[in-house]
């Protein structure tokens, strides 16, 4: 590794302050009517999480409950707070700041740090590279602050607790010691314990012996100091994406043929899987990349039901899903490079079969379920999964089969030796009928449907279903009825709405029994 | 078609929590419209809900109507106001009363058991019967966490005798038969299968295996509906419900629903035509019916028999009690006034066999006064003479008028109703001796019934539908009309909520079917049910959420119904005050008191009340008390009474405050209002000459109904249960008609009949009874006298009596001062937990105690007193001598308490930060050696006046270096700004400029005016704002610790100030002056109501203890 001083590094640091209510602000089209404020529910009381500059403006702060806030301002809007969308929001913007320097960090929260060293000059100084940075903010929608100086605490201090600018080198000691002791981020505790001291900016710290703080602030209370202050080196860890579980192989000579590629896929997937089993992991997601030799690159991916590092079974579900392309390989001059990533990890513990033992029936199922899928397209391989309803039309729904995996939802029991009360398949949408039936809850005495007379000789219902009162287009409610004809066929039937209703009651067929 | 009789024998009312959706009485109505014959209520393990239904059965048959629910508004007594039926038409009325007269109620619980057993609903067949269902339900209650009830089916078959089951079957069906079997066993011949036909597709194939496994087991089958809902369109509320119990919204909840409408009460045409295939079933019910021989007025109450010792009977123990006592309590002479008070009212007692409940209270009393707990009761029997001899109550009859009258001449056939109030930090205390004395299945406290009040109905529904948090808060903050009657558009408007927004107007009308319903029990604050017999075979028993504490099921009104006996113990702050302050008393000044030997009407304790100088006293501290004071100039005790009384909704809300004041200071002749001829023209004299002329009780407004506008007995009591409802329309508007017509009618000036009968609807939820007021004005005078002869000792009482009452502790600490007591500041060398008193220069000074510093626990002040065997000469001594953690020192060196060992706050917090934090070396401490070197000065620089008085503000919330605004006071001089004190000597009408802090901020009555009181270092200032004006000014209100206004002087002729705002300033920065790091941490007095939020509705009329103006 390189190493390098750092004393003649530079830092940039950026703030923004209203990163939350800057995010929900910059969707809009017309301009905020009323202060905005992000709340988070802490122990039952909704409390403001965050608030817009408005809203700063008028002294409302953070941690203040919303009945309170409203109590004053009654007009506040209020946001639910969403962390995971600042995050995303915040590496969205790392990303462009990529621009000025490969070594960004997030500085939580809120902020990022660019180590700037010696990218100042393609930007016309580092006056210049602060102002495009914070206009870079501005184009997001996000108010920012910085500061740029030599090292990334001088620089953090100074853009949330100070004035922000640059720090001319050599002089961040100078310009730290007016900063308030807040700059140095210690606990309530003893923030306060140093102002009931009387000492309140950091020069105050500065001019007294390191050894009184170190005895009542901690030991590592004179190297904050120090750091704030300048008088001390430091780095930043740019941040880079988690490295995925990638396997290369540059081949020397292009291949061709699908042996060729299969003789490189399974050595890859060969490494992918051993890399996987160091890291405990399994992989649901398996994309191999062709770089053709003209440049042209073409990637194909296959999924797994379940995380799997197994790579025969991942050969042949590439197998599979490369003989199925709707547009097939074309090598053209050969590929040269092949490179297979693995993502989706999940940890899968490693695995003793028993010597004898055929595969368990679920996981045949699970690996049909994938060759079909992978064959076919996930839109093709479907299960019903159960939900949570009374409307039998709404009591279950076809999903990729390799989404649902094993829990298929709750479906309701059956008493044994006890008849089905419903139909395995319904018509969407049910046919209309005309029956005659008595009032005013009685089975259907004889129905027409398609036109054909159907004398009833058994029936038994209703099951009666109320509509769903909370739904807008509310269903009328429903009596069904599982009938038998003369000729022994079985039908489910359901009267919708009732005697006497307006308008009339109309039937329905909505499914055979075998 | 012959309908055949049907009677639903298994119905859930809504204390079956989050299930039911019908109230008890709408069940038992509605099943006698439909020609039911008969009704089985049965809630989830729990009979809290039948005492209701059947006293709902009584009043049908007595009227042929129900009596309007009743319905708490506010956390204080008394807030209670009234829901009624629409009224019948007589002819229904007529059909119900002949119905409910052959009628049967059948009171139960469904008991679901833990084991996977189908549920089982159990009916007593007999008393003894319903003793062991109420026992089987303290068991599974006592097992389980408040609210639960952990039942197995063994429990019941052990438990079952007298009891009549019905099986109700599960969805399947396979398990049913080893249940019907052991329970079988359990009670040959009284067990029954229950059969519902829900329209669930496959009921009539179900009801053939029912029928198959009834006729194979020899259990009849029963006919029955399993009812959640009095009417098909409660569907929807039931499904809230629903929602609410599993924490679901409604889209989401599926299956949890059910799926139709079915499970309401039907009548018996349909259920015969559901049940044509088991017309016996039918006729089951009938039979289960007949069975039952039990009715809840068979529950007979007994007192307990401990206090009379044997040998005796009560009566002539309670009279040998009375005379010996009286002997004691008058050792000069048992004046003859007394005597014949004490014969007449023990001849009383007698006649109503009422001694037992009087030595019972007595020796409860007796218990307080042997541990040296200050208790005194208070209400209608407790004023009685026989009271005052066995020390129940410290005010004289022989000094006072009687009081006990009302008592006497009460016609209700029901127990007294005495309150003891005991010192609020020793109650705990009494209440396990009660305990431990009866034993916990004699004793137990009465229930609450929590129920939906707007706030919690339209959150909880909003939620169940899916709203977002976001809006059910703004929904919840709509200030609510009143009952039955729908939020006005524009409200919901001035929440920023569309109200043609379907969602939020379905929550609205659900949320207003929802009040009302009940949510859960939690136990009375302190009413207690004691019986001879076993308390746990008259009303089951169970855990409380607070340890040790055990409650049963009823609530007060059931207890009511039922004739129970009940003693509520309950908690008071003053009693503490004053029991503390006779303590220092004793201690310092050698006087020895107690409440009821404390001197009476003494001039100097009067004229103290008359200037409005009653910081801290019981009762009259508030603002509007103060105010009042002057204007009333009390002279004599009654005059307290008065006092006590007035400031009240009921007299202000019937104008009788100014006329009452005008008469007193004799600016107004004092006539009676009369009839006319040929009635007594003096016949409202005899009840209005106490107070002027004004009726100003409550029993004084019931007594003009009965004697001006001829109320009988019975509408007298119609009238006292209909007054809260004046809020609704209720039945309070016939009386209205026939309470005014009658007065006029005989002659009455209709302005004053008017003015009656708007205080009438003043008192109904906030009714003051004079006899009340005696006990409560006893506490006034008593700490009135301590407060003017022993300053010193009360202001030390009182705070360490905090919390509690109106003001602060810096308020108090100023109000000592004021009175020429020398207040010291906390210091580890001198002060104990407590704050105490020392003897100083002029008198007794108070010594602030460590309970003072915020934070501080009471086992590190005792620690330290315990180990000031020598004064602590440094921080490292006292550490090492107390063995305190390094954060009691912080929070004492933050507290300035170190300023004997000659250090001041920096110094001292600086050196206490040093201290390491973990125990010191055994070695050290052995060697009483120092650990830690020299080190050098650290320079601090040195803290100005206005940082020590922020972080004393910060600490102790006070500071007796100087007042915030004093250090703030060339800045505001700057700007014209007067003090308060300069304010207060300004003529009416003139425009001034103040500012100070503010202490307390208040919303009164119809919310028209907002009430502020600032405070700067000469004194405080009272604001008026209207309505108009805190609009304006809203965020400084809310939001300002330190208010400046300008506004106009206004001055009453008794010289009591207000300043009228019309413009305020949040001044809060300034703060920031006193030390640009120290925020001063204003408290705000406990009767702020901005701090504490209310509901709108609460807040309109303000409960007893606080400000009405």
């Amino acid at each position: 590794m390189n190493r390098y001083r750092s004393s003649n590094r530079r830092h940039l640091a950026v703030w923004f302050p209203f990163l939350p209510t800057d995010r929900l602000l910059v969707g809009r089209a017309e301009p905020p009517v009323a202060p905005l404020a992000v709340v988070v529910k802490d122990k039952g009381a909704l409390r403001l999480g965050a608030i817009d500059s408005a809203a700063a403006a008028i002294d409302l702060h953070p941690g203040m409950t919303l009945a309170d806030a409203r109590a004053r301002v009654p007009g506040l809007e209020a946001v639910p707070h969403d962390p995971a969308a600042d995050e995303a929001l915040l590496k969205q913007v790392l990303d462009a700041f990529g621009r000025f320097s490969p070594m960004v960090a997030p500085c939580r929260p809120h902020g990022l740090m660019l180590d700037v060293t010696g990218c100042a000059g393609l930007f016309g100084g580092e006056a210049a590279l602060s102002s495009r940075a914070r206009a870079l903010a501005a184009r997001a929608g996000l108010q920012a602050r910085t500061a740029l100086s030599r090292t990334p605490q001088t620089a953090r201090a100074m853009a949330r607790f100070g004035p922000g600018g640059v720090v001319p080198e050599g002089q961040d000691r100078d310009v730290a010691r007016g900063l308030p002791i807040e700059a140095l981020e210690l606990t309530a505790e003893d923030a306060l314990a140093l102002r009931r001291a009387g000492l309140v900016t950091l020069a105050d710290l500065d001019d007294r012996p390191r050894a009184a703080f170190a005895a009542r602030f901690g030991r590592d209370f004179p190297g904050r100091l120090d750091l704030i202050l300048g008088l001390a080196d430091s780095r930043i860890t740019p941040h880079r994406p988690a490295p995925p579980v990638v396997a290369d192989r540059v081949l020397a000579e292009p291949v061709l043929t699908d042996q060729a590629v299969d003789a490189v896929l399974t050595d890859l997937l060969s490494d992918a899987a051993g890399d996987l089993e160091r890291r405990g992991c399994g992989a649901r997601l398996f994309v191999l990349t062709f770089f053709r030799v003209d440049g042209r690159v073409r990637r194909v991916g296959v999924g797994t039901a379940r995380p799997s590092r197994d790579a025969p079974t991942v050969l042949r579900l590439f197998k599979e899903r490369l003989a199925s392309l709707a547009a097939p390989l074309d090598p053209g001059f050969g590929f040269d490079q092949l490179r297979l990533q693995a993502g989706r990890l999940q940890p899968l513990s490693p695995r003793q079969d028993d010597f004898h033992a055929a595969p368990a029936k679920a996981e045949a199922l699970d690996a049909l379920v994938d060759r079909l899928t992978a064959r076919l397209g996930p839109d093709a391989v479907l299960r019903i999964e159960a939900e949570d309803s009374h409307l039998p039309e709404r009591a279950c729904r076809m999903k990729p089969a390799v989404q649902v995996g094993r829990a298929a939802g709750a479906w309701p029991e059956r008493e044994s030796g006890q008849p089905p009360l419903r139909p395995l398949q319904l018509f969407d949408p049910p046919q209309p009928v005309e029956a005659i039936s008595l009032a005013p809850d009685g089975p259907p005495a004889r129905f027409k449907w398609r036109r054909v007379t159907h004398q009833v000789t058994r029936a038994e219902g209703p099951e009666r279903i109320e509509q769903e009162w909370w739904h807008r287009d509310r269903a009328r409610v429903r009596d069904y009825y599982r009938v038998e004809d003369v000729q022994g066929r079985r039908f489910w039937l359901f009267r919708a709405g009732r005697f006497g209703d307006e308008p009339e009651p109309r039937w329905y067929v909505h499914g055979l029994f075998p | 078609m012959n309908v055949p009789n049907y009677a639903e024998l298994v119905c859930a009312s809504n204390f079956s929590f989050l299930r039911g959706a019908s109230h008890p009485k709408t069940l038992v109505l509605t099943a006698i419209l439909h020609g039911h014959t008969g009704l089985g209520l049965a809630d989830r393990n729990s009979v809290a809900g039948v005492v209701r239904a059947w006293s709902a059965l009584k009043q049908l048959r007595a009227e042929g109507w129900t009596p309007p629910d009743k319905v708490r508004e506010g956390g204080a007594p008394g807030e209670i106001g009234w829901r009624e039926e629409p009224p019948a038409d007589p002819a229904v009325a007529e059909l119900v009363k002949a119905r409910a007269n052959a009628f049967r109620l059948l009171t139960g619980a469904r008991l679901v058991l833990e084991d996977g057993c189908p549920d089982v609903v159990a009916y007593p067949e007999n008393r003894a019967g319903w003793g062991g269902l109420t026992r089987l339900l303290t068991l599974g209650n006592r097992r389980a966490r408040k609210g639960e009830c952990l039942l197995r089916l063994n429990d019941l078959s052990t438990h079952a005798d007298d009891l009549l089951l019905i099986v109700v079957p599960p969805r399947r069906l396979d398990r049913l038969d080893t249940t019907l079997t052991r329970l079988r066993e359990a009670r040959p011949g009284a067990v029954w299968l229950g059969a519902t036909m829900h329209r669930q597709g496959d009921d009539r194939r179900r009801l053939a295996r029912l029928k198959a496994m009834a006729e194979q087991s020899g259990t009849p089958l029963l006919a029955m509906n399993d009812v959640l809902y009095h009417h098909p369109g409660e569907r929807d509320l039931q499904d809230v419900l629903t929602c609410i119990r599993e924490g679901v919204s409604v889209e989401r909840a599926g299956r949890r629903l059910q799926a139709n409408a079915e499970r309401h009460h039907k009548t018996p045409g349909e259920m015969a035509r559901l049940f044509a295939d088991a017309p016996e079933a039918l006729a089951e019910t009938q039979n289960l019916l007949a069975r039952s021989g039990f009715d809840l007025k068979q529950l007979r109450y007994e007192y307990p028999e401990e206090p009379v010792p044997p040998g005796w009977t009560a009566q002539a123990w309670l009279e040998e009690l009375t005379w010996k006592r009286a002997m004691s309590r008058y050792p000069d002479g048992l004046p003859l006034k007394v005597r014949e008070l004490l014969s007449k009212e023990l001849a009383f007692i007698a006649d109503r066999a009422l001694a037992p409940y009087f030595l019972t209270i007595h020796d409860v009393v007796r218990e307080a006064e042997n541990r040296g707990i200050l208790c005194q009761g208070r209400d209608s029997a407790a004023n009685s003479a026989v009271c005052y001899v066995l020390g129940i109550t410290s005010v004289d009859p022989n000094a006072h008028d009687l009081l006990f009258e009302r008592f006497l001449s009460t016609a209700r056939d029901e127990p007294p109703d005495i309150d003891v109030d005991f010192e609020h930090e020793r109650r705990e205390e009494i209440i396990q001796h009660v305990y431990d004395r009866y034993g916990r299945e004699r004793a137990g406290i009465a229930a609450t019934v929590i129920r939906y009040r707007p706030r919690s109905a339209v959150r909880e529904v909003g939620k169940a539908l899916g709203l977002t948090e976001d809006v059910t808060a703004r929904l919840a903050s709509v200030q609510w009309g009143q009952w039955g009657e729908s939020i006005p558009d524009h409200q919901i408007v001035q929440a920023g909520l569309d109200p043609a927004n379907p969602m939020i107007r379905r929550a609205v009308d659900m949320a207003e079917r929802l009040l009302g319903f009940p949510r859960h029990l939690s136990q009375h604050v302190g009413g207690f049910i004691l019986a001879r017999g076993r308390l746990d075979e008259l009303v089951p028993i169970g855990n409380a959420a607070m340890p040790d504490r055990t409650f049963i099921e009823w609530d007060k009104d059931d207890i009511d119904e039922l004739g129970l006996m009940k003693v509520d113990l309950l908690a008071l702050g003053m009693l503490t005050c004053i029991r503390k302050a006779f303590d220092l008393m004793r201690a310092h000044e050698g006087v020895d008191h107690d409440l009821a030997a404390v001197p009476a009407e003494q001039a100097d304790v009067y004229e103290m009340l008359c200037k409005g100088d009653s910081i801290g006293v019981f009762q009259v501290e508030s603002r509007a008390q103060i105010n009042m004071l002057p204007r009333l100039k009390p002279r004599r005790f009654y005059d307290l009474v008065i006092q006590v009384a007035i400031v009240r909704p009921g007299p202000i809300q019937g104008d009788m405050v100014h006329p009452y004041l005008r008469r007193r200071s004799g600016s107004e002749p004092v006539t009676y209002a009369s009839p006319g001829p040929p009635h007594d023209p003096d016949e409202l004299r005899k009840v209005l000459d106490r107070t002027l002329g004004v009726p100003l009780f409550q029993e004084q407004a019931m007594k003009v109904a009965m004697v001006a506008a001829e109320f009988s007995e019975a509408e007298a009591n119609g009238l006292r249960k209909a007054m809260g409802t004046f809020r609704g329309d209720g039945t309070l508007h016939v009386y209205e008609h026939r309470f005014i017509g009658r007065m006029v009618e005989r002659g009455y000036d209709p302005q004053f009949a008017r003015r009656c009968w708007e205080q009438i609807k003043g008192f109904g939820s906030f009714g003051f009874p004079e006899s009340h007021a005696a006990s409560f004005a006893r506490l006034v005078y008593v700490s009135s006298y301590i407060k003017r002869r022993h300053p010193a000792a009360f202001a030390c009482a009182l705070l360490n009596s905090q919390p509690m009452g109106f003001y602060a502790p810096a308020q108090i600490v100023r109000d000592a001062q004021a009175h020429g007591v020398q207040v010291l500041p906390v210091d580890v060398n001198r002060s104990a937990y407590d704050n105490t008193l020392e003897a100083g220069r002029n008198g007794l000074d108070l010594r602030l105690g460590l309970r003072q510093i915020g934070g501080f626990r009471q086992d590190w002040a005792e620690a330290l007193v315990a180990a000031r065997t020598l004064p602590f000469d440094s921080l490292e001594v006292l550490r090492r001598r107390a063995r305190l953690p390094v954060s009691a020192l912080r929070k004492l060196a933050d507290a300035d308490a170190f300023r004997s060992m000659r250090l001041d706050r920096r110094d001292a917090l600086w050196a206490a930060r040093r201290l390491p934090d973990d125990d010191p070396l055994p070695l050290f401490t052995a060697a009483d050696e120092r650990e830690l070197a020299d080190e050098p000065d650290a320079l601090l620089p040195c803290m100005s006046l206005g940082e020590h008085v922020a972080a004393d503000y910060q600490t102790l919330r006070l500071s007796l270096k100087g007042h915030p605004l004093a250090v703030l006071r060339p800045v505001f001089e700057a700007e014209g700004v007067l003090t308060c004190a300069e304010v207060e000597a300004k003529r009416s009408g003139r425009r001034v400029k103040t500012a100070g802090v503010v202490l307390v901020r208040q919303r009164p009555g119809n919310g028209k005016a907002i009430f502020i009181t600032l405070e700067d270092e000469t004194g405080v200032i009272n604001l008026v704002l209207w309505e108009r004006t805190f609009e304006a000014f809203r965020r400084e209100v809310m939001a300002a610790r330190l208010l400046a206004v300008e506004g106009v002087v206004e001055k009453s002729p008794e010289g009591v100030v207000h300043l009228v705002a019309d413009r305020l300033y949040d001044r809060s920065a300034e703060l920031n002056r006193l030390s640009p790091s120290h925020s001063p941490a204003i408290q705000l007095s406990g009767a702020d109501e901005f701090v504490r939020p209310q509901h709108p509705r609460d807040l309109r009329v303000l409960p007893g203890s606080r400000d009405f103006h």
